[in-house]
């Protein structure tokens, strides 16, 4: 479980907060969706979640340990790990197995259990051939892969992903959003921030940030069905939804919290048949 | 295309030994070649020759080792055929800068020391991954831990120098497309011109790296980074044939050295 209560936090030299008392908890094995309008804050949230910035007010705790406590936060950062947009800025090795073992590395671990976590967190990832090459011989996609295969060498329990998939093309999005679902099966808890909502419509949960603060904590049907408020905030819905909002706003009745194309089949097909009846 | 002293990968016995050896080796070798007189430069050179078939690489690797540094020997001969001062070669005169007969051997035995070294280099570099190697640099500097030198942090520099080569030529290739795009010249035009749009490259490309920097910092950090105590894949140890590769390395240059030393002063 992580905690967090009362977190606000200022950037050196800014006025406004770019936190404002944010509330939150995360229980394990969740899929979580963070989405919100740019310098909302997201990002700023997420790295106090693993001690990157240091908690100033309020407090986060994470299994129980403090970020604020200098010996807590090196076991916080083993098991909250972070994914962060640029595949290219994350990579630190010249080949891929030694930058799978840069964070076992850093945790001291004998040579043989690196060799071995570097193992299995490539087979996670499906790229137990890859090993052996060059960084820069890889496509974004597996780029990304090869980062997230280095923060479950660390096994963490929490994989906070952010904006995972912007720097990719959808053949790259896809493998890494395949290999999220799988870590999520297995219990890993996910925390991912995105600007496509059709990549969290299968979250357990989604909160939606708004000026520093949580403006809305719900299941993905109940959040993208508010879509006069997300607009206002600046975001956008998964395009059925828009195309169900739209719909009702031309004086239909369908439900606006439809998330899928089949789901939207179901409910366009029910209503021409009531339409038919009529 | 091999560049100069590109790593080959193959599997050999030159490729298995321990960097450190190899290292200890080639620096050895280095001073040798340095300090040598001809007789141990023939030495050498035999045993070089010896170790290139040993590391499996061939004439094309050798080749592409000395190409670019074929300018630079050229004229680091011609520099001591023309300055050494000596006796004349008949047809040219005797003048201050003239051809000697000093400057002629003196000229080829200098080349014939800078390529003994280039070989010995590639020879390293081309049997030795880059990982490998700055293991073996950073196992070398440890002892200089306790005077305050952070011998990982070093390695680590190194490695992740080598790791974005290609990723800051990628970049730069993406900002000299764009400048192109926006109309700036990089190929002709007045010189001036030519620096200015230069210039334009090296901003871009700078303010990137640095805001690369940044990220990556905070990636490494959120990695566990630290100053503390840290471990690697693959920690480096001697082996039995380390060590006999090491006893045969200095029995070959004793060898040399007192074959030298005998045939040049005689047993008396």
């Amino acid at each position: 479980m992580i905690r967090v209560e009362n977190l606000s936090y200022t950037y050196d030299g800014d006025e406004i907060p770019a936190l404002k008392g944010i509330n939150i908890q995360i229980p394990r094995g969740i899929h979580l969706g963070l989405i919100g309008p740019n310098g909302c804050g997201k990002t700023t949230f997420v790295r106090h979640l693993n001690g990157l910035l240091p908690t100033t007010t309020g407090d986060v705790r994470v299994e129980g340990l403090s970020a604020k406590n200098p010996s807590d936060l090196y076991r916080i950062r083993q098991l909250v790990g972070m994914v962060f947009q640029n595949p290219d800025n994350q990579i630190v090795g010249m080949t891929v197995e030694e930058d799978v073992a840069f964070g076992p590395g850093n945790l001291a671990l004998p040579s043989k259990e690196i060799a071995r976590r570097v193992r299995e967190a490539l087979a996670q990832v499906g790229l137990e051939s890859f090993g052996n090459k060059a960084p820069h011989a890889l496509s974004n996609g597996e780029k990304q892969l090869v980062c997230i295969a280095g923060v479950l060498a660390m096994k963490p329990r929490y994989i906070i992903l952010d904006e995972p998939t912007a720097y990719l093309d959808p053949s790259g999005r896809k493998m890494v959003l395949d290999v999220v679902q799988k870590l999520h099966a297995k219990g890993i808890t996910i925390i991912h921030i995105t600007h496509h909502m059709d990549e969290i419509v299968g979250a357990d949960r989604i909160e939606v940030m708004d000026r520093g603060r949580i403006i809305l904590s719900e299941k993905p049907g109940v959040v993208f069905s508010k879509v006069a408020l997300l607009k206002d905030v600046g975001l956008d819905v998964p395009e059925v939804t828009e195309l169900m909002w739209r719909l009702q706003k031309m004086g239909n009745t369908v439900p606006t919290d439809v998330l899928t194309l089949e789901e939207a089949c179901r409910e366009l097909n029910a209503c021409l048949a009531h339409t038919k009846g009529e | 295309m091999v560049h100069l002293g590109q790593y080959i990968p193959r599997v050999s016995i030159i490729h298995g030994l321990d960097p450190r050896v190899k290292l200890a080796a080639t620096v050895v070798l280095s001073i040798m070649i340095l300090k040598g007189d001809t007789l141990t430069q023939c030495w050498i050179t035999a045993f070089l020759l010896i170790l290139v078939p040993l590391s499996r690489l061939n004439l094309c690797h050798i080749r592409a080792a000395f190409r670019p540094m074929l300018f630079f020997l050229g004229l680091l001969f011609f520099v001591h055929l023309l300055f050494t001062t000596g006796t004349p070669i008949p047809p040219f005169p005797p003048w201050p800068v003239t051809i000697t007969h000093e400057g002629l051997t003196t000229g080829a035995f200098v080349i014939w020391q800078f390529s003994l070294l280039i070989l010995s280099a590639s020879i390293l570099t081309m049997s030795t991954s880059p990982g490998e190697l700055i293991c073996g640099i950073e196992r070398f500097l440890r002892p200089l831990n306790r005077m305050g030198v952070p011998s990982h942090d070093l390695a680590m520099m190194i490695s992740m120098a080598m790791r974005f080569v290609p990723t800051i030529l990628d970049e730069l290739n993406r900002i000299r497309e764009a400048q192109t795009a926006r109309g700036a010249c990089f190929k002709n035009g007045p010189i001036l011109r030519r620096m200015k749009a230069t210039a334009s490259l090296l901003i871009p490309l700078i303010q990137s790296i640095m805001r690369r920097a940044d990220a990556l910092a905070m990636a490494m950090e959120s990695r566990g980074y630290s100053r503390g105590p840290r471990t690697y894949l693959r920690e480096l140890r001697m082996g039995r044939k380390d060590y006999l590769a090491l006893l045969i390395f200095a029995g070959a240059m004793g060898l040399g050295l007192g074959g030298g030393y005998v045939l040049s002063n005689g047993f008396g």
